[in-house]
């Protein structure tokens, strides 16, 4: 073949190059020109008025979470709430089977579905604790102290508060009542302490007369030490006036 | 939006968080995402030594988030008006700042 002697090369490097090679000006200026732009709108969006967007069918899932959260407060006595950070999942099993050995049962909740519950029910002041989040630890009975116990054990659950007996606690309420002692230690100091006046008043009132039978009795023994021993001596009763 | 989660935070040079706020409040939502996003398990793989404590209070305080770094610095950042994005994105720029430093020290001392 015939190769043209004279070929339009410019330092040395061909067409295909292992680096970047500038462009020739023209194909530059015709990229630089044909280069997309984007459709935008006339107005933007925003200066037009806003779309009514519709509001979401009440999905039949969704009513029936609803169903199970309020269903949740009503049988259960005691409902905590934590704030739940991300944690490895045997730990979770773990952390869920301790709880389940106090009868303490975990949920995971999700917040749009526990607002709207609580907003028409009367735990109103419980709706800025569902933000983030959270999972909820129900009970029917008030083991607080074994579930304080179980959750220092897990450091990324915060308890946040909690809703005993429709009381609504926060976390230093919580750890107060872990302190209380039992409700029949209560009773009983409870009973003691109503118990306390009266008795004080029986006493007061039985005084008089208790102070003279003791006297008489006391009377009662020197008379009999004194006929076993010398004469008797005729001790006077002195309360007589006591009554 | 889970832009958090792209946000890396590199907590070597950190010390301790500690981050108190006050649930019943109604400015503490950034503050208990921003926890929830130290406690990931990406950014507490990168420093198992650092603790993040949660501090629960109920005395309408607001809510506060205390770094203490292994330098002895500390930095505060007040939650109640900031998004958790820039609060991250501020530890997450000191951290690396920090981070920096030390390897450029560590390289002068082992060149």
């Amino acid at each position: 073949g015939w190769l043209p002697a004279l070929q339009l090369v410019r330092r040395g490097s061909k067409a295909v190059t292992r680096h970047w090679k500038a462009m020739h000006f023209q194909r530059q200026k015709l990229m630089a020109v044909t280069e997309y732009l984007r459709p935008r709108p006339a107005v933007p969006p925003r200066c037009l008025a806003p779309r009514k967007e519709i509001v979401e069918e009440d999905n039949g899932y969704v009513r029936l979470l609803r169903r199970q959260v309020e269903e949740v407060f009503r049988d259960n006595r005691m409902i905590a709430v934590c704030q739940y950070n991300s944690m490895p999942g045997e730990d979770v099993v773990l952390m869920r089977h301790y709880l389940r050995k106090h009868n303490i049962e975990v949920k995971f909740v999700l917040n749009e579905i526990v607002r709207p519950v609580l907003s028409q029910s009367k735990y109103k002041n419980l709706l800025p604790l569902f933000v983030a989040r959270n999972i909820l630890l129900v009970s029917p009975e008030a083991k607080v102290k074994e579930m304080l116990r179980v959750l220092k054990g897990v450091p990324q659950i915060n308890l946040l508060g909690a809703c005993i007996d429709d009381t609504i606690l926060s976390r230093q309420g919580v750890e107060n009542f872990a302190k209380l002692p039992s409700l029949e230690t209560t009773q009983g100091q409870t009973v003691g302490a109503l118990a306390l006046l009266p008795s004080q008043t029986s006493s007061l009132l039985q005084r008089g007369s208790a102070h003279l039978t003791a006297l008489l009795d006391q009377h009662i023994r020197r008379l009999r030490a004194g006929e076993t021993g010398s004469p008797a001596e005729p001790t006077p009763p002195q309360s007589s006036g006591d009554h | 939006q889970k832009m958090a989660s792209k946000i890396r935070v590199v907590l070597r040079p950190v010390k301790s968080i500690v981050v108190r706020f006050c649930p019943f409040e109604s400015n503490v939502e950034s503050t208990r995402k921003f926890l929830g996003y130290i406690n990931h398990k990406k950014i507490q793989a990168t420093n198992r030594n650092c603790e993040v404590t949660a501090d629960v209070r109920h005395d309408g305080s607001e809510p506060l988030v205390d770094v203490m770094f292994a330098d002895g610095e500390r930095l505060v950042m007040k939650g109640a008006n900031l998004t958790t994005i820039e609060m991250l994105t501020a530890l997450g720029s000191r951290c690396s700042a920090k981070d920096l430093k030390e390897e450029q020290k560590s390289k002068k001392r082992n060149p």
